[in-house]
């Protein structure tokens, strides 16, 4: 098993165009993430953090440099590939939590397995497994507008499980939320971390919870890594 | 994604929006009720044609003439016979005395040898009048082989065929026998009738009397008399009756032969020594089925003899069929590509609304083509449900501008007839072509969703 490297990006950059201007995003970033490991992504608004956890997740393709994952080189695959990459190796959690409204928490969290092709019935059972693991089975036939924040995210959490992926890419999942439920919600990517072996990007701004629950942190400043600090090595 | 879940989704999504799929599916359903409507009635009007030619036997019949002159669609030499209207010439009919191939006893008899035929016999008819007790009436009566009368073409309401070619017997028809207040039907049979004909006749004595005598006796023509006997009542011949019995009164040729009369098939028999009739000048020929037509005209016109078979004027009246279908789809298409435009602003709308699930759905690993699909089969929904709404809506309006319809022709002592067909293919091609219809409409707003960049979709609010 490579332990060492199973992310990496080398002189990744990306560059939006609107029309005549063009933005860098992110410039030239090298990464080398070990397997298991829960990274904390940091820095100013516009530094460049969505946009590393976009590339690193497949809904972005870079301008430059390259992504390596698993030794799997992601930068060059296709557009099928990627959404199969997204599917089976990728799960997602957004600030927003981004739930399909029309749905309930138990099809939300099921909503995946459809494009895995994975029967009804037996979607509907591992989504309700993964609502139990994050205590909200008795919210399962809730609409995410009848839940809380903290309530939303953690479907949303059961939902980027529910395909078993190896890496978990949080973009602000506390962004939304308050203090405690904050709390709660790295409390959980922290346990997913440690009991289960998810490597775990997350981009966050409250740099007490990084510091007491990430491995290591990295800060972006205008679409550089700017400074990478280790915090606990792990056996 | 499994076929299922992309059923389950179109269903589940179409049914969220109740209004706006019931308000574009009644577009379809309006489209393709038109549709169904034109056509089955223009069906409907081609299978009564075709039925009633059918159901007088019409496609069976092959009339051969003299003169090698055929009337066949695309041979017609005639530069003015323009458009496939090719008549049957009254030339070709007369011309008896053609230098070609003489429609005559031994031509008959190689016909009749021809795969196919079922039987031949000559078309002659003379005028002649006829009386029933105290009543007497004009008529054409028609020559027709013992042989040719037993063959089915008659139907029969009492009585029977005559047993040969020879006897002064005949058939008249129910309606003739009403009109001379002639006996029931059933009791008609033994009946005796007096058949007159006229003749030409330059005898001494009638020339004597022609000269001595005014109006209309100073004609050169003199009336025979002989005595029949009815031996059958047939139902629906005469005006009504298959092609080539055309008149009231039929007579075996044996006893026509016997008489002195006038053909009215040509103008030359007006010179025809009398009892005459080696040569004819149009001959029936009935075939098996409908597709022996076709060889065993080429076999006749192979013998120098022209032909006309109804059959062919069936192809030009196809052509017709098609371009009246044409038409009526046309007109009904219109109201199918109005429906097509409500479907592809459904289909924007509907995903400009679940931009941001389409984010979602390729966040969470959907394909381009999983996302393509999924709003393929809800266009795809939207046309089963228009199609099949279309069809029972087609079929009802058809049935009430059915009932207007004959009610109106009854009033005018027309047969009640069903104007709409609506034939099997008809209703699963409406099904069909509402669901590809539907389908053309989703192509463009279905590739606009599965060109969306998840990362602004997911921004979007």
């Amino acid at each position: 098993m490579d332990v060492d490297g199973f992310i990496e990006t080398k002189d990744l950059g990306k560059v939006y165009t609107f029309g005549a201007v063009q933005v860098a995003a992110l410039r030239s970033v090298t990464l080398s993430v070990a397997r298991g490991r829960l990274i904390g992504v940091t820095g100013a608004s516009g530094s460049g953090k969505s946009t590393l956890v976009n590339l690193l997740g497949g809904l972005d393709r870079p301008s430059s440099g390259s992504i390596r994952v698993d030794g799997r080189l992601v930068s060059d695959l296709s557009k099928k590939e990627l959404a199969l990459y997204r599917r089976n190796t990728i799960g997602m959690i957004f600030q927003s939590f981004n739930l399909v409204n029309a749905y309930t928490a138990l099809e939300n969290v099921a909503f995946p397995l459809l494009f895995a092709g994975v029967a009804k019935k037996d979607r509907l059972q591992r989504a309700e497994e993964l609502l139990r693991t994050v205590g909200l089975e008795a919210r399962k036939d809730h609409r995410p507008t009848e839940l809380s924040g903290g309530e939303q995210q953690r479907v949303a959490i059961a939902r980027a499980l529910v395909n078993q992926p190896q890496i978990l890419l949080a973009d602000e999942p506390t962004g939304n939320l308050d203090s405690k439920t904050s709390r709660q919600i790295v409390e959980i990517l922290s346990d997913l971390n440690r009991h289960r072996g998810l490597t775990v990007v997350m981009i966050s701004h409250e740099q007490a919870l990084l510091r007491e629950f990430a491995d290591e942190v990295i800060r972006l400043h205008d679409g550089d890594v700017v400074d990478r600090e280790v915090l606990r090595q792990k056996p | 994604m499994r076929i299922s879940d992309y059923i389950g989704q179109a269903g589940g999504n179409l049914w969220k929006k109740k209004l706006r799929t019931f308000l574009t599916t009644s577009g379809v359903v309006i489209g393709v009720g038109a549709l169904v409507c034109m056509f089955a009635f223009g069906q409907g009007i081609q299978r009564n044609i075709t039925n009633q030619f059918k159901k007088l036997d019409l496609f069976n019949y092959i009339s051969v003439f003299a003169g090698g002159r055929s009337n066949r669609p695309g041979e017609s030499s005639d530069p003015d016979d323009h458009g496939g209207h090719r008549r049957r010439r009254m030339r070709d009919v007369q011309d008896v005395n053609h230098p070609g191939p003489q429609l005559n006893a031994q031509a008959l008899e190689r016909i009749r040898t021809i795969k196919g035929v079922e039987a031949v016999f000559p078309e002659m008819r003379f005028p002649a009048q006829i009386r029933l007790g105290s009543k007497e009436m004009f008529t054409l009566i028609q020559v027709l082989p013992a042989e040719a009368c037993r063959s089915g073409l008659i139907k029969l309401r009492s009585g029977a065929c005559y047993a040969s070619d020879e006897p002064n017997e005949l058939i008249i028809s129910d309606t003739l026998l009403h009109r001379l207040n002639g006996p029931d039907p059933e009791a008609a049979p033994g009946t005796k009738i007096e058949v007159a004909t006229l003749t030409l006749d330059f005898s001494l004595a009638n020339l004597l009397r022609m000269a001595f005598s005014a109006g209309a006796q100073a004609l050169p023509f003199t009336r025979e008399t002989y005595a029949f006997t009815v031996v059958g009542v047939a139902g629906q011949i005469g005006f009504m009756g298959p092609l080539p019995l055309q008149s009231d009164v039929l007579i075996p040729p044996g006893a026509a032969a016997r008489m002195r009369k006038l053909s009215l098939t040509s103008v030359w028999d007006l010179f025809a020594p009398a009892g005459g009739g080696a040569n004819y000048s149009s001959v029936s020929v009935r075939v098996d089925s409908p597709q022996d037509v076709e060889p065993v005209q080429s076999q006749i016109e192979a013998m120098g003899f022209g032909t006309f078979a109804l059959m062919d004027q069936l192809r030009h009246m196809r052509v017709g069929f098609l371009i009246m279908d044409m038409f009526l789809i046309a007109v009904g298409m219109i109201g199918i590509t109005v429906a097509s435009l409500g479907i592809v602003n459904t289909m924007v709308m509907s995903i400009l609304e679940r931009y941001r699930e389409i984010g979602i759905m390729k966040a969470v690993g959907a394909t381009d083509g999983d996302v393509q699909r999924i709003f393929l089969f809800e266009s795809g929904a939207i046309g089963l449900l228009g199609g099949l709404f279309g069809l029972g809506l087609g079929w009802v309006v058809g049935l009430i501008i059915n009932e207007v319809i004959n009610t109106l022709m009854v009033r005018q002592g027309a047969p009640r007839m069903n104007y709409f067909s609506f034939p099997w293919w008809l209703c699963l091609g409406a099904i069909a072509f509402s669901i590809l219809v539907s389908l053309v409409a989703g192509i463009y707003p279905t590739r606009r969703a599965a060109r969306v960049d998840p990362v602004v979709a997911l921004r979007h609010d």
